[in-house]
C-alpha cells in the first residue's frame, strides 16, 4: 500500500514537469489559436542545451536553467517571425503545417549533429527517504523548479502590465489594439515565453530521464494530452492535468510493463474526452 | 475657440473588394460633440473604423492636430489620443471590470492621469465602482456599455469616438448615457459619435454629418438639419 502511495507522490513530482511542458503549448494556443507542432523538438532543444552546458562548461545541471530559459525566449521570438506571424488568424491547417515544418527541420538538424544515440546527464542530488522508499533528489528539485516557473508565469499574466496585455490580446485582439496595446509585439513575446517554458521543461526532464534527438514526439503527445485535459488555453489547468498524468503513470507503473503506460494514458484520455469534451479543468472558461 | 482637432478628407475604404466609403470628409471641433448619423449600412461604422485604424483607409487623409495620422496603426493612434468605444462594446469579457479599466489606461499618456481618471470614471458610473471585481462578461448590457465608455476615458484621450452607443439598450439607460456624454463635453472633452438614433444624436450634438451610401449627404447644425424636409422624412419619421 505504501508502495503505491510512494509511486503516486513520485508521479506528482514528475507530473509537475509534464504540466510545465504543456503550459508552453497551451499558452500559444490560448493567445493566438495556434497549435505549435514544433513543441516536441523545442523540449529536446532544452535537453541538449542542458547536455551541452554541463558537458562543455562542466557546470552544475541546475545552473543551465537561466541560459536555457533566455535562449528559449529568443528562439521563440524568432519562431514567431518565421513560422507563426503570417498564420495568426488564418485557417488552423496553415499554422499546423508551418510549425510541423519547423519540427522536421529541427529534428533533421539534431539527427545530423548528434545522431539518434541516447544521452544522459549525471545529476547527483541526495534523495529523501520515507520509510523503505526513497524519492530521487532530481525528481524533487525538478518538480520544485517546475512549480516555481509555473507560478512565475501565473503571476506575470495576472499581476504585471505586460502580462495583462497578453491576456487582453488572448481575449479580444482588436479591442487590445484599440486600447493601445501593440498586439503583434505581444504575440511575439508570448511565443518567446512559451518556448522559454518548453525549453526549461525539457532541461528539467533531461535531469530525470535519458533522452535522444527523437524524444520530442512523445513529449509533444504528452503535452497535447495534458493541454486537452486541462482545457485548451488554460495554463493552470495544464499544470493540474500534468500532475494527473504523472500520478497516472506512477500508479500504473508497478503493475504493468513500461511500454503499456502510453496505451493506458491514451485510452483514459479518449474516455476523459468523451466524458468531459471541454477538458477536465475548463470549468472557468477562458481562465487565461 | 473653434479649432479643428480631427479632420477627415476624402476618405475611401472598404472590405476586401467591396468599397463602402466613397469620399467622406468631416471635421471634429475641439470641445464639441460631433455626430455622424445615417441609415444602417450607410458607412458610419466603417468611417469610424478607418479613422481609428482598425481597417486601413484606401484613399484620403486623416489629420489630427494638423498632423497626418492616416497611416498610424491603431495602437499608435491610441497613444496619440484617440479612444474608440467600438460597436458591440468589445470588452475583455474574461477579465474583471478593474482590469478592463486598467487596460484602458495602457497608453503611456494615460499613466500620469491614472488616479484622476479612475476617480472621474467612478463618479460618472458609481455602479462600476461596486462591480470592480466582477468579470466584465457577466455584466448587463448597460453596465457593459458603461465599462466600454469608462475604458475609453481611462486612456486620457483627446477625442472620444463612440460607435452606436444606444444599440440594444433600454431607452432609460440610453438617456442616462447621453446625459453622461453631455457632462463629459462640459468638462472640455471632444466627442465624435456615430448613432442610428437620429433624434437623440441631433438633440445632443453641436454639429452633425449625415452619411448615405458611403458619401456625405449633408451636414449642419442640428437645428438646421431637423428643419430640412428630406431629413425629417427619411430619418426622423416626421
Amino acid at each position: 500500500m505504501l508502495g503505491i502511495l510512494a509511486s503516486i507522490i513520485d508521479g506528482v513530482l514528475v507530473g509537475l514537469v509534464y504540466g510545465l511542458a504543456a503550459m508552453g503549448l497551451t499558452l500559444i494556443w490560448g493567445v493566438m489559436d495556434v497549435v505549435n507542432l514544433s513543441h516536441g523538438p523545442v523540449i529536446v532543444a532544452g535537453m541538449f542545451g542542458l547536455y551541452l552546458l554541463t558537458s562543455a562548461l562542466g557546470i552544475s545541471p541546475y545552473l543551465a536553467l537561466p541560459p536555457v530559459l533566455i535562449g528559449g525566449f529568443f528562439a521563440g521570438v524568432l519562431l514567431y517571425w518565421i513560422a507563426v506571424h503570417r498564420m495568426v488568424g488564418k485557417p488552423p491547417l496553415m499554422s499546423l503545417l508551418s510549425t510541423f515544418a519547423v519540427n522536421l527541420v529541427l529534428v533533421g538538424l539534431g539527427t545530423a549533429v548528434w545522431g539518434t544515440a541516447l544521452f544522459n546527464v549525471e545529476v547527483s542530488v541526495p534523495g529523501v527517504s520515507l520509510g523503505r522508499y526513497t524519492f530521487p533528489g532530481p525528481h524533487i528539485v525538478a518538480s520544485l523548479m517546475a512549480a516555481l516557473i509555473a507560478y512565475a508565469l501565473y503571476f506575470f499574466l495576472h499581476h504585471s502590465r505586460t502580462g495583462k496585455a497578453v491576456r487582453a490580446v488572448a481575449n479580444n485582439r482588436e479591442a487590445a489594439e484599440l486600447v493601445g496595446i501593440p498586439t503583434t509585439r505581444v504575440l511575439a513575446l508570448t511565443v518567446g515565453c512559451s518556448l522559454a517554458i518548453a525549453c526549461v521543461s525539457g532541461m528539467l526532464i533531461g535531469t530525470l530521464f535519458p533522452f535522444t534527438v527523437l524524444s520530442g514526439d512523445s513529449y509533444l503527445l504528452k503535452s497535447f494530452v495534458v493541454t486537452v485535459l486541462g482545457g485548451f488555453g488554460n495554463p493552470l489547468g495544464a499544470l493540474f492535468a500534468g500532475v494527473a498524468l504523472g500520478v497516472l503513470e506512477g500508479a500504473v507503473a508497478p503493475f504493468v510493463p513500461i511500454s503499456w503506460t502510453l496505451v493506458i494514458e491514451f485510452g483514459l484520455f479518449v474516455l476523459a474526452l468523451i466524458a468531459f469534451p471541454g477538458g477536465l479543468f475548463s470549468l472557468r472558461r477562458g481562465a487565461l | 475657440m473653434s479649432e479643428t482637432l480631427l479632420k477627415v478628407e476624402g476618405l475611401e475604404a472598404g472590405y476586401g473588394e467591396v468599397q463602402v466609403l466613397w469620399g467622406v470628409s468631416l471635421a471634429a471641433v475641439r470641445g464639441h460633440l460631433t455626430a455622424i448619423v445615417g441609415a444602417n449600412g450607410a458607412g458610419k461604422t466603417t468611417t469610424l473604423r478607418a479613422i481609428a485604424g482598425t481597417i486601413a483607409p484606401w484613399r484620403g487623409r486623416i489629420l489630427f492636430e494638423g498632423d497626418d495620422v492616416t497611416r498610424l496603426s491603431t495602437h499608435e493612434k491610441a497613444e496619440r489620443g484617440f479612444a474608440l468605444v467600438p460597436e458591440g462594446r468589445q470588452l475583455f469579457t474574461t477579465m474583471t471590470v478593474a482590469e478592463n479599466l486598467e487596460l484602458g489606461a495602457f497608453p503611456k499618456r494615460a499613466a500620469r492621469a491614472y488616479a484622476e481618471r479612475l476617480d472621474q470614471v467612478f463618479t460618472l458610473f458609481p455602479r462600476l465602482a461596486e462591480r470592480q471585481r466582477q468579470l466584465a462578461g457577466t455584466l448587463s448590457g448597460g453596465e457593459q456599455q458603461m465599462v466600454a465608455i469608462a475604458r475609453g476615458l481611462m486612456s486620457n484621450p483627446d477625442i472620444l469616438i463612440i460607435d452606436e452607443m444606444s444599440l440594444g439598450l433600454a431607452p432609460v439607460l440610453v438617456y442616462q448615457l447621453f446625459q453622461t456624454l453631455k457632462k463629459l463635453k462640459d468638462v472640455g472633452l471632444t466627442i465624435l459619435l456615430v448613432e442610428q438614433n437620429v433624434h437623440l444624436a441631433l438633440a445632443v450634438s453641436d454639429y452633425a454629418y449625415v452619411i448615405a451610401e458611403g458619401k456625405l449627404f449633408t451636414e449642419g447644425r442640428p437645428a438646421e438639419l431637423s428643419a430640412m424636409p428630406e431629413i425629417r422624412r427619411a430619418y426622423l419619421g416626421l
